[in-house]
């Protein structure tokens, strides 16, 4: 009984906050969504105009050769289910509306990633048919660079998102051999 | 029965074993470039700016910088560096911070 009474709490009010600046509370909810999160993750896909290969490559996470499920990772069938938005495509204006009721659709907390050039204005730059840039559209957690990025660079950037990986980026500036 | 099982042990499992260990075939991965610090000159420099078709590449102040959230990894900057540039053989690039991925390169004087 007692642990029943311990799970209705903590379903119906998650504990407040302690801390006091922003910088802490925002510390304490990235602590708090790691633990919610570290274990698996539902993502939702959207492209928002991209050529398709980006898709093919995410697609590939969840065939035997990369099988992502033996990490805890799953695509979600609907936004409802999602707690993660993997974002393809340079943002066509086309895709606005489709793009934030996704975003809206997700439950708290959710966690936003860019994938490939697109989202980040590599290919297609601010013009009046896209935005070029997710990060203005909505707050991007991590990015994942590539075009396409393959399933490894996925795979890396998602369990970066889950903290169970670190960013492995090289050096600023290495000499040539 | 006892074929299949034979033939699953002698082949093996396909999973890769990422996170745990490294994968042999991401070594042909087309990746974002790198170049020798101070061996590009701002001659070339404007030259290898002008090649990229997403403008990942820029100068700024005294320094090449790429942005490898831009860089499609086509390599038409390394034809034009030489040998001043290879690839970075780099996959893991994703990171939390999009200015992380704005790498400097200093320009030199000759080439």
């Amino acid at each position: 009984m007692i642990e029943n009474e311990e799970v209705d709490r903590r379903r119906d009010a998650p504990p407040a906050l302690r801390s006091s600046s922003v910088a802490e509370t925002a510390a304490e909810l990235h602590r708090r969504s790691v633990r919610l999160f570290g274990r698996s993750l539902h993502i939702r896909t959207i492209d928002t105009g991209s050529c398709g290969a980006c898709e093919s490559e995410l697609r590939l996470l969840s065939s035997p050769r990369y099988d992502f499920h033996r990490l805890g990772l799953f695509f979600a069938p609907a936004p409802r289910h999602a707690d993660c938005l993997m974002v393809t495509g340079p943002g066509t204006l086309a895709m606005d509306h489709a793009l934030m009721t996704t975003y809206e659709a997700m439950p708290d907390p959710k966690i936003v990633v860019a994938v490939g050039a697109c989202p980040m204005g590599g290919v297609f730059g601010r013009d009046q048919y896209t935005h070029g840039d997710l990060s203005t559209q909505l707050p991007v957690d991590v990015y994942i660079p590539g075009c396409p990025p393959s399933p490894l660079a996925l795979l890396q950037g998602l369990l970066l998102a889950l903290d169970r990986s670190q960013a492995r980026m090289p050096g600023r500036t290495e000499p040539a051999r | 029965m006892a074929n299949w099982f034979l033939r699953g042990v002698r082949q093996g499992v396909v999973t890769t074993a990422y996170p745990r260990r490294a994968d042999l075939s991401t070594a042909d991965l087309p990746v974002p470039p790198t170049f020798a610090s101070g061996r590009i000159n701002s001659e070339k420099a404007a030259r290898l700016v002008a090649v990229c078709p997403s403008s990942a590449l820029a100068v700024e102040a005294a320094d090449l910088v790429l942005d490898v959230g831009r860089c499609t990894g086509c390599q038409r900057c390394l034809r034009v560096a030489g040998e001043d540039g290879r690839s970075s053989a780099h996959f893991e690039w994703a990171t939390r911070d999009r200015h992380a991925l704005l790498v400097h390169f200093p320009i030199g004087e000759s080439s």
